[in-house]
């Protein structure tokens, strides 16, 4: 066997090797989103509340969080408390503010387990046809979506945020752009 | 109380495991043949004790005690006793335990059968297959253990994934682990062949049959798969190009390439390292594979286990072995003496050695579309898929390349033949292939790859027909046999060439069945009410109800459909079943199978007072079953040859 064989062999052996010990540590479930980096499909949808629409539309200053849910998820459920900490963390500022997408869903279910699990207090869009999910792109529940003052979407998580979601992934970008 | 019985078992096996690995070498060491054979009688301990194990598992199944967590699992009350037997392995831990236990005969067998004939390899070959099984224990007592206890036990199990409840899925794994395991003693031959320094033909020929038991172990394996996947999955086809099949894949090829170039070396001495090299290749492929699916390092259906702790210790497992087998191939690669040159390009090694080079670059082909999305996201954070557009053009010319090949190799002779002899010997498979192309041009195949395949079909049937019929001349007119027994006499007389010949037709049907099932799938997707018809192909399909059905630990949304055809009329009912302890509903495709097509009905969603139905006419997809079904066959009459085909050229 000549030595380049040798060493070409050696080496396609110690290539595949590295790449498995770099592959372990990535998340192969994280997908991102095409939509990333463009302008969100603005929405003006009824309430869950059937207290008037719930808009969605670019407010300077105001950076929206817009979460997907239904009363059919089970990670919904784990994701909940987060999300009502979250709430009531950012009542008082002025930069922030989160929406809340009800899809496929019935408005009794919606509301079931908004009174069982606890209301956060932002408003919710019911979306019983998945019209905004489907322009959102939305495949599974609960899906997140961060939306800058300009209305384009910063950031998108499928599946539940966890605690310190905000302080990690969100507050960079909004401090990184001064109202 | 079994499965404390089971787990101290695999405790014992493991110590018995290393001693497996250290009697041997210090009985090398200090010339003293009694620590080999404690070395021996470790093999068989350990087949003893993990077969306990084994059974200690799969008694815990069949008494329902959840409150073993594996089981609790993996079960439920009513599960089937057949699916609750198999259950054990069913899902990660129980299927390493599984390996562990096939790998631990192998070498019992092993070491029984090559103690006297092989005495200088044997302990070799025991310390290394102990290292690869101590390795493998480790793995299920420390990191996976199906063992561990539950407390306080819940009343039911989570029951067997839907998916696997399926016979397919019951067979798929053992066959599979039994061919990537029976690699491994091949591969400690050829590693003891270079320790010892005696890397002539001998750890060939003392393999054959572990080789040949092991590639149609794996051929069987990877079609149970994709027989389950066209079956259970409901989207009308068998092979999606995954990273996991592809893993069952790669070791496939290159053992592929192995069975060849042996017998290159046998007749004419040559490609020694290449052989040592690919036998290598072939089971580091297969732990490989084990990787791919235990770590979950590739998104993939069959990555259940996504662990990184697990995939951390697999890979510093594989890292020793690899880098110690290839290494060792590299230090000891210049003490291979070639004697023998390839004298002519025109010779039958020179048609193995471009098979083997066919092989190994379709083998390369699907480890770069494996690990090209993992390098890519490793390497930048994008996210890529190869998928089969990539597979198909690049692996379908080589595959048909291999064809050709395939008619070329049984008429060309060894070591060198005259241009015209040979263009003689192919002119009439040659025109059988220019007819085989008028007649698929005839019946509107117009795809190129469709042309091909069927031109190199005719090519390949007619010249290993001829060579047949040859010497089935050539013996009834020496022997004076009776026409009827002759063919059978001459496959006994040389089961090996003729085995071959089975396996290699086994492939054309397979062929046909790929081109017919990839090129000609018709699909409609329908809404349609009770009452709806629609034309399929030759097919009438009427929908005429939709009704409830149960087993014991399933319900189920069935339709029915009229479907009037050529032989007359016939009921089909897909399902839309719902297992009771699994919130995700599976389909159950209706499959009416013809030697000319599948007719392939999916059942869907319910749209308003409509269902959404999907069906699918896919042309020659039994070709495929029967195809593996003669490779198999093949397989059995070539291990029926025992080892005294070496003869000299003269």
């Amino acid at each position: 066997m000549k030595s380049t064989w040798k060493i070409a062999l050696l080496a396609t052996v110690m290539g595949i090797l590295t790449l498995f010990y770099l592959g372990l540590g990535v998340d192969t479930r994280y997908i991102p989103s095409p939509l990333l980096d463009k302008p969100a499909f603005p929405f003006s949808a009824e309430g869950l509340d059937g207290k008037g629409p719930v808009v969605l539309e670019a407010k300077p200053g105001k950076w929206v969080l817009v979460n997907f849910w239904g009363s059919w998820c089970v990670s919904c459920v784990a994701e909940h408390p987060y999300l009502m900490e979250l709430a009531r963390k950012t009542r008082d500022r002025s930069d922030f503010a989160m929406i809340g997408v009800d899809f496929r869903d019935t408005r009794e279910g919606g509301l079931r387990f908004l009174s069982r699990h606890g209301d956060p207090g932002y408003r919710h869009a019911f979306d019983p046809e998945q019209r905004i999910a489907i322009d959102w792109g939305v495949y599974g529940a609960p899906e997140s979506f961060l939306v800058d003052p300009q209305g384009t979407i910063r950031l998108k998580r499928a599946g539940p945020l966890y605690p310190g979601w905000f302080e990690q992934e969100a507050m960079p970008l909004i401090q990184g752009m001064p109202p | 109380m079994w499965i404390e019985i089971a787990h101290f078992a695999t405790i014992a096996a493991l110590l018995v495991a290393l001693t497996q690995i250290a009697a041997p070498l210090v009985g090398i060491t200090l010339g003293r043949p009694v620590w080999i054979r404690v070395g021996r009688q470790a093999a068989f301990t350990s087949a003893a004790l993990l077969t306990l194990a084994c059974a200690g598992l799969i008694l815990s199944f069949l008494k329902h005690d959840f409150s073993v967590a594996y089981v609790a699992d993996h079960a439920s009350l009513d599960l089937p006793i057949f699916y609750l037997a198999t259950a054990m392995w069913g899902g990660h831990e129980g299927s390493l335990l599984l390996w562990a236990w096939f790998l631990s005969l192998f070498i019992a067998f092993a070491a029984w059968r090559h103690w006297r004939t092989h005495p200088l390899s044997i302990p070799y070959v025991l310390a290394i297959l102990g290292t690869v099984l101590a390795g493998f224990l480790l793995l299920v007592i420390f990191l996976s253990s199906p063992f561990e206890r539950m407390l306080p036990p819940p009343p039911d199990g989570r029951d067997l994934n839907p998916l696997l409840q399926d016979p397919g899925m019951v067979f798929h794994p053992p066959f599979l682990y039994m061919g990537y395991v029976g690699f491994g003693i091949p591969y400690a031959f050829a590693m003891a062949a270079l320790l010892t320094g005696r890397v002539e033909e001998e750890w060939i020929l003392a393999t054959r049959r572990w080789t040949l038991f092991s590639w149609a172990m794996l051929t069987t394996g990877i079609v149970f798969g994709a027989y389950w996947a066209y079956y259970e999955l409901g989207w009308g086809g068998y092979w999606a190009w995954d990273p996991v099949e592809n893993a069952s894949f790669m070791p496939w090829l290159t053992a592929t390439a192995f069975l060849h170039s042996v017998m290159v070396q046998e007749r004419r001495q040559l490609f020694k390292t290449w052989n040592l090299f690919l036998i290598t290749t072939t089971f580091a492929l297969s732990l490989l594979g084990t990787f791919l699916v235990r770590s979950g390092v590739l998104s993939s259906v069959h990555a259940f286990a996504n662990d990184p702790g697990r995939g951390v210790y697999i890979l510093v497992f594989m890292a020793v072995l690899l880098l110690f087998s290839f290494g060792l191939l590299v230090a000891k690669a210049d003490s291979l003496k070639v004697e023998a040159r390839l004298e002519s390009p025109l010779s039958r090694e020179s048609a193995f050695l471009f098979n083997n080079l066919f092989l190994l670059v379709a083998t390369a082909t699907v480890l770069l579309g494996t690990l090209y999305p993992l390098a890519i996201e490793t390497l930048t954070e994008a996210k890529v898929s190869v998928g089969s557009p990539y597979y198909n053009k690049v692996f379908i010319p080589i595959m048909l390349g291999l064809l050709l090949l395939m008619g070329v190799g049984p008429v060309i002779p060894w070591r060198r033949v005259d241009r015209t002899r040979l263009l003689r010997a192919l002119l009439v498979p040659t025109l059988a292939g220019i007819g085989a192309t008028a007649l698929a041009l005839g019946m509107g195949i117009a795809h190129p790859y469709g042309v091909a395949t069927a031109a190199l079909i005719g090519f390949v049937a007619v010249s290993h027909g001829r060579d047949f019929i040859a010497a089935l001349r050539a013996r009834t007119g020496r022997s004076g046999d009776s026409i009827l027994l002759a063919p059978f006499r001459l496959i006994g007389r040389n089961k090996r060439r003729y085995g071959g010949f089975v396996v290699h037709v086994g492939i054309l049907v397979m062929a046909a069945g790929f081109i017919g099932s990839g090129l000609f799938q018709e699909e409609q997707d329908l809404l349609m009410k009770v009452g709806d018809s629609t034309t399929l192909g030759r097919w009438r399909l009427t929908f005429t109800g939709i009704g409830q059905v149960s087993r014991h630990n399933w319900d189920a949304v069935e339709a029915s459909f009229v479907v009037e055809g050529p032989g007359g009329q016939l009921l089909l009912k897909p399902q839309k079943r719902q297992y009771h302890r699994n919130d995700m509903p599976t389909t159950e495709a209706a499959i009416h199978s013809t030697w000319r097509e599948d007719l392939y009905i999916v059942l869907g969603d319910r749209v308003d007072d409509r269902w959404a139905i999907r069906c699918y006419r896919n042309p020659l997809i039994v070709w495929i079953w029967w195809g593996a079904g003669l490779m198999a066959l093949g397989v059995v009459v070539s291990l029926g040859q025992g080892r005294g085909l070496k003869r000299r050229d003269s």
